[in-house]
Parts: structure tokens; C-alpha cells; sequence
């Protein structure tokens, strides 16, 4: 039972990391009141450029890091097209999501030609704590990680401190909730905005990478598998603070975990039913708590500097 | 003038955008050779290949593609193409772009693809069509009898890969990780279970065998790490898979589980080529080898005797084989498990 | 004149990113060492080479117009119904059940098929519109969510509970409700004659009617129109009503016309790829159905071009996304307040010129 129970949550963990990155970005593009839905496209050329870039150089660090920098490209297309041109966010992360898969499956195509052996990487190795690592249940799940692991932790710490105690951070979260005063106030909200911009892509391009550096040892098309779009419904679901989102991370990565074991152990209840939950549980979610704290206020409109 | 400014404007802004994207196709780019255009002579015949997964996912796709390779290797007739990741609803069209281009055969490498497969061969007569692992009924319903099926034997290829688990099994579980619920995986489930359950009496223990997991899908490498994970947690300890990239994704959470033991406990059986050495966890291999199959259908393509009929494979005309063994097996098991592919050879095996 | 310049860019806006996304396909061509002029031929001919291709092209465009038109038509009230593909799904999936499950034949069969579609995508899009109105929730956000649980929930009746015997997949819809080819040597089913139908129609009714205009009021200033008395919630939720069941009626006339069976893989993409296919169209109905067939072709051309010069898809999926990116990007362009500006200064530079010279 105990084996099952650290097992279970082992594989919760593994689900939740990728996940909080790519949360995590959303979370600070929406915190500057921009909606990003590219999410899934970041994530998926982020995730080829850390596979490609480990591959080539034999160091996943440089993978990761690769990521992050082509998923601060591409989403400086869509930064450039919401901010300075006020195109609709929503509509342009939707092509983000159309146009980064298709660089994606282009860039894996030219550079392994018509080749068919299976290309591999070695993953990143896991940094264990002595002795704390022998402590039941949460030793390995703690102590024994990915530095990556690690990284989202203090990443999630660093966000709840930034947000909450930070004037920094006040002044940024402003900007999502009254451009306006923000503007008066002397704080650059284009800039801020900007910035938020290269935050997100550089998360959800570390979150894609995380999937073929420290999870799956080769490249498939489809690795990414709509993470991009629960990390929409886990930013929602967490209430839009780091550790909500944190919790709504690991509710879905164990709803992940659940439906696999589900259907190892062959009930006769569709998996899918499982996989709906965290789609369902956002809608729920929301209709019970309503718009009046759904969210910064000015997410998702475009800020001009005249307005008439 | 207006206009022409505007134009200019746009032009300029959305050379912009373009070096954004075109800064992040070349970063990824890295060091690449030029596309690797595949140049090949004067052949006669061309041969059109389509598959959902990628040629290079380390299984299924790279096997079906690497044994065509083969053949038309071998036969300077003809020459390849192909179009791989293709979705659902690209199946016909990649098909029918194929026709289009003179095309003489087509071949695609799984059940899933009947639907597309009949209804271009209705659009097309004269184009020859090559299905892996259709119905047997297939070649006799296709209106223009120009479909052919290749058969290997479903039930034998799980025996071959269900003898060596029996042998391997310690703790007396095996796994099976499936990519559709397909007819013939689910033969190869069946004819894995009651081979392994066969050896394993023989030799004096009891193996019973999970229920086959589907992943529904054949390019998702994280189902398979689950799935893995998840059967060796219910103590299965040899795997066998029929899902392309998903069994590569289960070989890789293998290989970590046993890293983490310090020594080698879970086996994986890999199908349908040798795929010894790619994996650490693998002990063996199920070999299809379609070429040898394909050979003939190509053959008879050009010279004109095609029929639409159903070819089957099995270890007695040798399209069926196992690959090597590891070393980690020890010649005892090794010299039972050759002993009982002769039987199966020789039909005795469980009669 | 101010609507004829205003059509004018609506029209040269998409047109221009056309051409661009296609010099930028060909730059990446060249670079491969293929020639541009073959692809790109390669991928007209497969696209409208012969009759059958064009049949085969209109077809593939069938279902991106409705979902298209279902984006336009909530689009034009104000609302963002991102659930397209959801509605699309859920109304193909309750298409199919309904045959399959009463087991009607023939045309009463489709008949059934394409009523119980259609309910069940306006009850798909009512959902996030009841939300929207109540709760005040975003719809977009909602919708999505609602594209995926719909995905899942056909997964659950190709997988489990209506699956065909050997795969996950259904069994196809009987034969004599399959609808059948408009003409015989040309690919195309009726479902592609609803989708145009259904096109004109929006067109009709939100040019031509006066609710048709109040619609578009209520999408244009919300604020204002409620100052004006228009219940606007109503209007709202019509619109979220309407765009659900133009998506469900295109799952399952699509369902009827050439899926025939729920499979894994079906319908992914194309409500967002409606979506985008409507904002190219200028949320114009008509030009809206024109755009869908453009895209159509380029994804069925794109094989042929891979095919017969072994330029990859994707390259083509690339060119499709410039358009949508420089597309949205440049009509975002055209409405700032800076370009406004700048184009007022020319217009009354040029036409103060003309002044100059009549004077001397």
C-alpha cells in the first residue's frame, strides 16, 4: 500500500513539473494583462530546440537553455503583434499555436533527414541529498530530483515572494490590473508588459524542454499532448497565485497519474472520464466563483496609450 | 502614393515578424547538412509509403520503413517516397497525391489505414495497393482487385516474444503495451500470454500476464514511460509492446527503473526488427521482416502477375524470425527458448 | 467612399500576407535547394489540378467552413466562441449515436442525424453562453475547456462504448445515409452544399435584415447598444445558440458525408483553424467560405507538393501560419489610432495637392 501510495505520488510529481513551468509562464504573462494561449506552440518548439540543441552538443543545460531562448523568440512575434500593434492576444496565440509546431516539425525533418534510426539523449542526471533522501515516502520525492525539480520550487517561492512582498512586483501586477493608473504612476507598462512577454516564452520553452531533457529520452511530434492548455486551466484553477497554481499542478498531474493506473488496472470506467477532470473541475471552478476574481482586471485588452 | 506607402509599411513590419521567425528556425537549426534530398536513378517503378508515426521512432515506423527500404534496395526497378506523421484525415489525401504523381504501388503498414487504402483504390484501378496486416477478407472486397495483404502471422508473432518471457519472468508477470486495440494486436496479446503461460509450466512456475494497455496513440513517448511505470509497480517484469514511439518511451522508463535496481531485472522484448543493443533492458527481439514479402509484391508489380490476394508470413517461409539474444540470458535459457521456436517451426509447439 | 476604402484594405490586408507568407515558403525552398516554382505548382495542381482534385479540395474545405462560419457569425455579435471544434465533435458524435443507436436508414436517417447534430453543438455553445451572461465568465477561456471534454467524450464512444470490433473506432454509419457525391466523377459530398447554403444565409440575414444589423450593433459597442435598449443579453446568447448549431450541423453532415465513423484523430484543429479562417475573411460570411476553400487547398496541394518535389508538409503549415500571423498582425495594423492618423495626413496631403494644381 505504502509502495502504491509513493508511486502514485512519484508519478504525480513527474506530471506536475513540466506543467508548473509552462503555468508558471502564463501566470506571469497574465499578471501584465496578457492572455496567452501560444502556450502549447511554445512548448513544443521549446521542447524540440532542448531536444536538438542536447543532442547536438551532448549537454542538456545548453538544451534547456536553447529552449528558453526559442521560446522567447516566438513569443516576441506575438508580444510585437498584442502590445505595439493591440491585435487581439487570444487570436494571436492561437496562430502562435499553428505556426510554432509547424517550425517545429519542419526544423526535426531537415536536420534527421530521411534517416530512421531512433535518435536518443541521455537525460539529465537527478541530484539525490544524502540522507535526507532516505526518508520515507517524501525523501525521494523531495530529495531526489532533477535539478529542474529544484528549480520549479524555488521558481514557485521566488513568484508567491515577487508578487505579494516585492514593490517590484506590486507595480508589475499593476500594470495587469489598471494600465492606466499604472501609467500615471510612472511604471512602463509597455515594457512591463514586454518583459512579460519574455518571461513566458522563456518558461514555457524551459517547460517544453523539461519534457526531452528530463522526461523522455527522444523527440515525438506528439510530447507535448495539450499540457499547454491545461497550464491555461491550472492558472485559472490556482486562482492566479503561485501556490495555487502549485496545488492545481498537482491535482492534474495526480489525474494523470490516476488515469494511467486506471487503465492498467483495466476498470470498466473510460479513462477519459479521468482526463476530463481538470477541464471540468476549471469550468466548475469558475461558474461557482464567479467573475468577480477572475483574474487581473485588464487581462486580455489591449492597452493604447491614447485612448479617446 | 497611399497605397503604395501602406504596402511599404506592412512590407517592412512584417519582414520584421519574419526575422523573428526565421532567427528561430536557424537557432534550432544549428549545425544542419543541407536537406538530404534523396536523389535516386532512372528506376521504372516508384513506390509510395505512408505511415502516422515518424520513420525514425525507434519501432514500428522505422521497422516498416527500413524493411520497404530494403527491398527496393534490392530491386533496381523501382524507387521510394514516402510521407510520414501523417493525422487521420491525411491518410487519403497523401494516398491520392501518390496516384496523382504515377505512382504504381502504394504501401501502407497497418489496419488502421484500411478505410483510406479501399476507398482510393475504388478512385484508382490502375495504382497497386500493399496493406500490412489487413483482413483476410480485404483483397476479395476491393472492386478493382488491386489491393494485396500481407499477413505475418499475428498469434506466431506473439509466441515467439511469450516463449522468452516465460523463460525470463522471475517475479511471474508480464506486461503488454498496446498502441490500438487492433486485430492483430490483440492476437499478439493472446498468442504472447499462452505461449509465456505454456513455457512457463514446463518449466515448473506460473506466469500470469497483465491486461494489454492501450495507448491509443503511436507518437506519445510519456504514455509509454506511464504505462511502464505503472506495470512494474504491479510487478511485471518483461515487456512486449506494439505501439512504435510508446514502446520506446516504455524501453527508456525500463532502463531507469533498472538503473535505480543496480542491475538489469526488467526485460523488454522488442518487435518487429532487432532492436537488440538500443535499450540496455532489451533481451531479444520479434523480427518481421516484410522485405523478403515485399520483395515479391514489388516483383510481381512489374512484371504484371499482381494479384489481389493475402500473403502470409510466418517462421516456416521466414518472414517471421527472432533476432539476437542478449548475453545476459544464460545459454540454458537461450538453448530452451531456440528449442521451442523450432517447435513452433515444426507446428508442435503447444499440440 | 470611406466604406470603399475601408473594403479596400479589408481586402488588401489578407491579400498582401497571401503573398507573403509565400515569398517566405519560397525563400525557405530555395534554401532547401528545391525550386519554388515546381512546389508551389505541385501544390496547385494537387489542389485543382483535375476535377476529382478540386472535388477532394472541396471537401476538405467543408468542415473548416462551418466552423469558420460558427467563429464569424459569434464573432460579429461581440463574442468570442472559441468552442468550435468542441461543438463540431459533440454534434458529429450525437449525429452518429442517434443513427447508430436507432438504427433509422435512409434519408429520414439523415434527416435524424443532422437535427440531433445540430442541437447538440447550440447546446454545446449555450453552455458558455449561459455562463457568460450569468456569471459574467469569458467565454473564450470556458469554451476551450468545453473543445476538450468534448474530445474526450467521443474518445469515450469510439474507445468503449460504441467501438467496432476490431479497433477503436466505430463502426461506419449505414450505407443509405451516407450522403452522396454532388457529381459523380468530381470527389465532393452535398455536406459541402449545406456549408455554402448556410454562408449565404448569415450573409442575408446580417446584411440584410434588421436584427442582422442590430446583431452586428451589439457586436460593434456593447455598451452603447444596451444604452439604446437592445436586450442585449438575448442577443448574446442567440448568437452563442446560432454558432453552436452551424458547427454541429457541419459534425455531422461531415460525419455523413465523408467520415462516416468516429476515429481517433477526428476533427483536431479545426475550430481554432475556423477561428482564424473567419478573421482573414474579414468576419465576412461569403469572403469567410472563400478563405476556408483557399486554406483547404493548400493542405491538400501541400502533400502533392511533398510528394513531387519532397519539400516537406510542414513548410506549407508554415506558409499557412504567416498568413493567419501576418494577416491578424496587419489588420491590428490598420486600426491604430498611429496609422489612422498617418493615413488621414497623407489622403489630405494628396488631395491638397490636387487642390494646388487646379489652382495653378
Amino acid at each position: 500500500m505504502l509502495g502504491f501510495l509513493s508511486n502514485i505520488i512519484y508519478a504525480t510529481v513527474r506530471m506536475a513539473v513540466p506543467l508548473l513551468f509552462i503555468s508558471m509562464a502564463e501566470l506571469y504573462s497574465e499578471r501584465a494583462g496578457m492572455v496567452n494561449i501560444g502556450l502549447e506552440g511554445l512548448a513544443v518548439i521549446g521542447s524540440l530546440c532542448g531536444f536538438l540543441m542536447s543532442f547536438i552538443t551532448g549537454s542538456v543545460w545548453i538544451g534547456i537553455l536553447c529552449g528558453a531562448l526559442v521560446g522567447i523568440l516566438i513569443n516576441l512575434i506575438y508580444a510585437y503583434a498584442t502590445i505595439s500593434l493591440c491585435a487581439n492576444q487570444i487570436v494571436y496565440g492561437m496562430a502562435i499555436n499553428i505556426l510554432a509546431p509547424a517550425v517545429a516539425s519542419f526544423v526535426y525533418r531537415i536536420y534527421f533527414g530521411d534517416g530512421s534510426s531512433l535518435n536518443q539523449i541521455s537525460l539529465m542526471k537527478t541530484i539525490s541529498i544524502p540522507g535526507l533522501k532516505n526518508i520515507p515516502l517524501i525523501g525521494p520525492l523531495l530529495f531526489d530530483q532533477t535539478p529542474m525539480v529544484y528549480l520549479a520550487i524555488i521558481l514557485v517561492i521566488f513568484t508567491a515572494i515577487f508578487f505579494n512582498r516585492s514593490k517590484a512586483g506590486l507595480n508589475y501586477k499593476a500594470v495587469g490590473e489598471h494600465p492606466k493608473a499604472a501609467a500615471t504612476l510612472g511604471i512602463p507598462v509597455i515594457g512591463t508588459k514586454y518583459l512579460a512577454c519574455i518571461i513566458c516564452g522563456a518558461l514555457s520553452g524551459i517547460g517544453g524542454a523539461y519534457l526531452t531533457t528530463c522526461y523522455s529520452t527522444t523527440y515525438t511530434e506528439g510530447i507535448v499532448s495539450g499540457r499547454g492548455f491545461i497550464a491555461l486551466a491550472a492558472v485559472i484553477f490556482g486562482r492566479w497565485s503561485s501556490g495555487g497554481i502549485l496545488i492545481a499542478c498537482l491535482f492534474f498531474g495526480l489525474c494523470d497519474a490516476a488515469q494511467i493506473r486506471l487503465q492498467v488496472s483495466s476498470l470498466s470506467i473510460p479513462y477519459q472520464f479521468f482526463q476530463m477532470i481538470p477541464y471540468l473541475a476549471t469550468i466548475i471552478v469558475l461558474a461557482l466563483v464567479g467573475s468577480k476574481q477572475a483574474g487581473p482586471k485588464a487581462n486580455g485588452n489591449p492597452y493604447r496609450k491614447e485612448e479617446r | 502614393m497611399k497605397k503604395f506607402l501602406a504596402m511599404l509599411l506592412c512590407g517592412s513590419m512584417i519582414f520584421g515578424l519574419a526575422a523573428c521567425g526565421g532567427g528561430a528556425a536557424n537557432t534550432s537549426d544549428g549545425g544542419s547538412d543541407a536537406a538530404e534530398t534523396a536523389e535516386a536513378g532512372e528506376a521504372t517503378h516508384k513506390v509510395g509509403f505512408i505511415l502516422n508515426s515518424s520513420i525514425n521512432d525507434g519501432g514500428w515506423g522505422t521497422a516498416c520503413y527500413t524493411d520497404l527500404t530494403a527491398a527496393v534496395d534490392a530491386d533496381p526497378d523501382w524507387e521510394l517516397a514516402y510521407t510520414d506523421s501523417l493525422s487521420q484525415d491525411g491518410y487519403y489525401d497523401a494516398m491520392v497525391a501518390y496516384c496523382n504523381e504515377g505512382f504504381d504501388l502504394i504501401y501502407a503498414p497497418g489496419g488502421e489505414y484500411t478505410d483510406a487504402v479501399m476507398q482510393v483504390a475504388e478512385e484508382y484501378p490502375d495504382v497497386k495497393f500493399a496493406l500490412l496486416n489487413g483482413g483476410e477478407d480485404i483483397p476479395a472486397s476491393a472492386k478493382n482487385e488491386n489491393v494485396t495483404c500481407l499477413l505475418p502471422d499475428a498469434t506466431q508473432i506473439g509466441w515467439i516474444a511469450g516463449a522468452l518471457a516465460g523463460l525470463a519472468s522471475e517475479t511471474g508477470t508480464i506486461a503488454f503495451i498496446g498502441g490500438m486495440e487492433l486485430t492483430t494486436t490483440l492476437a499478439k496479446y493472446e498468442g504472447y500470454v499462452e505461449a509465456a503461460q505454456y513455457v512457463a509450466e514446463k518449466e515448473g512456475k506460473t506466469v500470469s500476464a497483465l491486461d494489454a494497455v492501450y495507448a491509443n496513440s503511436f507518437d506519445d513517448s510519456s504514455k509509454g514511460i506511464e504505462f511502464a511505470n505503472a506495470m512494474i509497480e504491479q510487478n511485471a517484469d518483461v515487456f512486449f509492446g506494439d505501439a512504435s514511439a510508446v514502446d520506446s518511451g516504455a524501453r527508456q522508463a525500463i532502463d531507469e527503473y533498472n538503473e535505480k535496481q543496480g542491475e538489469i531485472k526488467v526485460f523488454d522484448i522488442a518487435q518487429p526488427a532487432d532492436f537488440l543493443g538500443q535499450n540496455d533492458c532489451i533481451i531479444g527481439s520479434q523480427v518481421t521482416d516484410n522485405s523478403s514479402l515485399l520483395s515479391l509484391v514489388l516483383k510481381s508489380v512489374a512484371d504484371g502477375t499482381f494479384k489481389a490476394e493475402v500473403t502470409y508470413g510466418d517462421l516456416e517461409n521466414g518472414v517471421l524470425s527472432i533476432g539476437a539474444l542478449s548475453d545476459s540470458l544464460s545459454k540454458d535459457v537461450q538453448d530452451k527458448y531456440l528449442a521451442y521456436i523450432e517447435e513452433m517451426k515444426n507446428g508442435t509447439f503447444m499440440s | 467612399m470611406e466604406r470603399v476604402k475601408k473594403s479596400m484594405t479589408g481586402f488588401l490586408v489578407p491579400v498582401l500576407s497571401i503573398i507573403l507568407a509565400f515569398l517566405i515558403g519560397a525563400i525557405i525552398m530555395l534554401a532547401m535547394g528545391a525550386s519554388p516554382a515546381r512546389a508551389f505548382g505541385a501544390l496547385f495542381k494537387g489542389a485543382f489540378g483535375s476535377a476529382a482534385a478540386i472535388g477532394t479540395t472541396l471537401n476538405k474545405a467543408t468542415p473548416l467552413i462551418f466552423t469558420a462560419l460558427c467563429a464569424c457569425f459569434a464573432y460579429k455579435c461581440g463574442v468570442f466562441n472559441l468552442g468550435g471544434e468542441g461543438q463540431f465533435l459533440i454534434g458529429a458524435t450525437a449525429g452518429f449515436c442517434a443513427v447508430h443507436l436507432t438504427g433509422v436508414t435512409s434519408f429520414p436517417g439523415i434527416l435524424l442525424c443532422l437535427l440531433t447534430g445540430t442541437l447538440a453543438g447550440d447546446i454545446w455553445g449555450l453552455i458558455p453562453g449561459i455562463l457568460k451572461i450569468t456569471r459574467g465568465l469569458n467565454e473564450m477561456i470556458i469554451s476551450i475547456m468545453m473543445n476538450y471534454v468534448a474530445t474526450l467524450f467521443m474518445g469515450v464512444i469510439y474507445t468503449s462504448w460504441c467501438r467496432d470490433a476490431g479497433m477503436p473506432q466505430t463502426a461506419s454509419v449505414d450505407e443509405s445515409v451516407m450522403l452522396p457525391r454532388v457529381i459523380p466523377n468530381m470527389r465532393f459530398a452535398w455536406a459541402f452544399v449545406p456549408a455554402v447554403v448556410v454562408g449565404l444565409l448569415l450573409y442575408y440575414f446580417l446584411y440584410w435584415t434588421s436584427s442582422g444589423f442590430k446583431l452586428r450593433a451589439v457586436g460593434l459597442n456593447m455598451t452603447a447598444s444596451r444604452f439604446n435598449g437592445f436586450p442585449v443579453k438575448t442577443y448574446i446568447l442567440t448568437s452563442f445558440i446560432v454558432s453552436g448549431a452551424i458547427a454541429g450541423l457541419g459534425g455531422a453532415s461531415d460525419l455523413l458525408g465523408t467520415q462516416y465513423r468516429l476515429i481517433n484523430g477526428y476533427g483536431v484543429g479545426y475550430g481554432f483553424d475556423g477561428v482564424a479562417m473567419a478573421l482573414i475573411g474579414q468576419l465576412h460570411p461569403i469572403a469567410t467560405v472563400v478563405v476556408a476553400i483557399f486554406f483547404a487547398a493548400l493542405r491538400v496541394g501541400s502533400t502533392s507538393m511533398q510528394v513531387a518535389t519532397k519539400v516537406p508538409t510542414s513548410v506549407s503549415d508554415i506558409i499557412q501560419a504567416l498568413v493567419i500571423v501576418f494577416s491578424v498582425a496587419g489588420m491590428a495594423l490598420t486600426q491604430l489610432p498611429e496609422f489612422k492618423a498617418f493615413m488621414l495626413r497623407l489622403t489630405s496631403r494628396s488631395s491638397g495637392k490636387k487642390e494646388e494644381r487646379k489652382e495653378a
